[in-house]
């Protein structure tokens, strides 16, 4: 496929494998690029200046006569996000599982308590029962789910847990495919390779038929999404009637009626830590209310969990400041270490009150 | 990527009006034997789309499901082995899932199918 680039010094259009379209990962390993003037060749991703969604890349590319020139390209915001979030997760997966386990979301914990690094892992399953609790999920083997999806499953660690407690079929999706392939490998590993399955897949359109999950899992996924609508409308269609939809998430607090946006300050902060950790722009969780509200689900409830989550930010630095850590760190990519250091502005979030944790269930009405 | 997973996948590209069932493109087939849960059959009989899982069957290379299909079949032990068989036993290791209206396919790597949408797609 043939695009086109507004280069700083010069014009060229690009050969295949490179650059647009649905093949953005693959410019970053070497490709070839045919100039104008000249064969330029491009160079690997550490050339790559910075990466920002919706802007311009930057990028070295070396003419055939060996100059050097910085060359900028228009992406399209969508896909670099998608690209970004797979790339994160693809090069950051390992890391999280040899520190944190399969899990890979916050651990639920009394208000203030310190915790120690060995305690994660339960308050991490304690998590997933109290949101179950939550949203009053039957253990009762007539009432208890027998489809469920985990809808940015990371590593599966949630479906695994869901499909053993309820010995019901779970269908994870994510965008890594790296992720992919270990879910269904761990799955494989503890003898469940027939009960959950993987799919590599986009959350806001998701492969399936209308309707076939009793239960819609979305654990700390919601901030990926850069079209909450979207998202939310897909989460309630592949719901079955009756069944429930579960969604724990990073949101900004609520707006007071008087206000129409967050602070400079407060929006400032938000970005840095969106960059980060390729998030697309945050809603409140009265915007999830309202969404869900919209398409008539019932028993909706919202509840803030940020004080049972706070002591996880402290817990995970303390990981990454360990030998294991940071040679875990120093070995994967830049994605991950900018991940890394922005950990201390999800702290500074919490305590000032503008990031809240957020759990949001519902159920889909019987006609 | 088994064929009970099949049988709730669907092509979601804008503009198609039915995208289900996929066809499939077999590149490798592998049987992963599974233990036999009769309440889960019974469960899910009503729940999936016969035809599709008939047609995928034997383009995997299994022709032993029958043409159509009733509840009190439910009760012959036979059809009960053939259906756990087809739905669960028959992986997709490699190969691809084709739209059925667009003819685009979806890649199926190491049984994981990768249902992405191009943007142009979406």
């Amino acid at each position: 496929m043939v695009g086109s680039c507004i280069g700083v010094s010069s014009t060229c259009s690009y050969g295949t494998t490179l650059l647009w379209g649905p093949g953005l990962h693959t410019f970053i390993s070497r490709g070839h690029v045919i100039g104008r003037s000249a064969p330029i060749q491009v160079l690997n991703r550490t050339d790559i200046k910075d990466i920002r969604i919706g802007k311009r890349i930057y990028f070295t590319a070396v003419s055939g006569g060996g100059r050097r020139m910085q060359t900028a390209l228009n992406v399209t915001a969508v896909e670099t996000l998608q690209k970004g979030i797979a790339e994160f997760y693809d090069e950051s997966s390992g890391i999280w599982e040899n520190i944190w386990g399969d899990h890979m979301h916050h651990g639920f914990y009394e208000p203030d308590s310190s915790v120690s690094l060995s305690d994660h892992r339960s308050a991490q399953i304690r998590m997933i029962e109290e949101a179950l609790r939550f949203a009053s999920i039957s253990d009762d083997p007539m009432q208890k789910p027998r489809q469920i999806v985990d809808v940015g499953c990371g590593i599966g660690g949630s479906s695994r847990y869901l499909a053993r407690k309820y010995e019901a079929r779970c269908k994870g999706i994510t965008l890594s495919p790296v992720q992919a392939q270990r879910a269904q490998a761990l799955a494989a590993a503890q003898g469940l390779g027939d009960k959950v399955s993987f799919q590599v897949a986009d959350a806001l359109n998701q492969p399936f038929e209308d309707g076939q999950f009793n239960l819609v899992w979305s654990m700390e996924s919601g901030e990926h999404m850069p079209d909450k609508t979207k998202f939310v409308n897909e989460l309630a269609r592949v719901a079955a009637p009756g069944g429930t939809i579960i969604i724990v998430t990073w949101c900004h607090r609520d707006l007071s009626p008087s206000e129409e946006s967050l602070s400079p300050e407060e929006k400032k902060l938000l970005n840095k830590i969106c960059d980060a950790f390729f998030l697309p722009a945050w809603c409140s969780t009265a915007d999830y209310v309202k969404l869900l509200e919209s398409l008539s689900l019932q028993d909706i409830k919202a509840a803030d969990w940020s004080e049972n989550v706070a002591p996880f930010w402290p817990a995970v630095i303390k990981s990454a400041l360990t030998w294991q850590g940071i040679t875990s760190l120093l070995r994967s990519g830049w994605k991950t270490i900018k991940g890394a250091l922005a950990m201390p502005l999800m702290i500074r979030g919490y305590k000032k009150g503008l990031i809240k944790f957020a759990i949001i269930t519902c159920k889909k009405p019987v006609p | 990527m088994r064929l009970l997973t099949h049988n709730m996948l669907s092509s979601n590209i804008k503009g198609v009006t039915n995208g289900f069932p996929l066809l499939i493109e077999v590149e490798k087939v592998v049987e992963k034997q599974v233990d036999f849960n009769e309440d889960f059959l019974r469960n899910m009989f009503a729940k999936i789309e016969w035809k599709a899982l008939v047609k995928a069957s034997r383009t995997m290379g299994y022709t032993e499901l029958p043409e159509n299909s009733e509840a009190s079949m439910l009760n012959s032990d036979e059809f009960l082995r053939k259906f756990h068989h087809a739905l669960l036993e028959l992986h997709l290791e490699e190969g691809a899932l084709v739209c059925p209206e667009t003819g685009r396919k979806f890649p199926v790597n190491k049984g994981i199918p990768n249902m992405l949408l191009h943007e142009d797609e979406v």
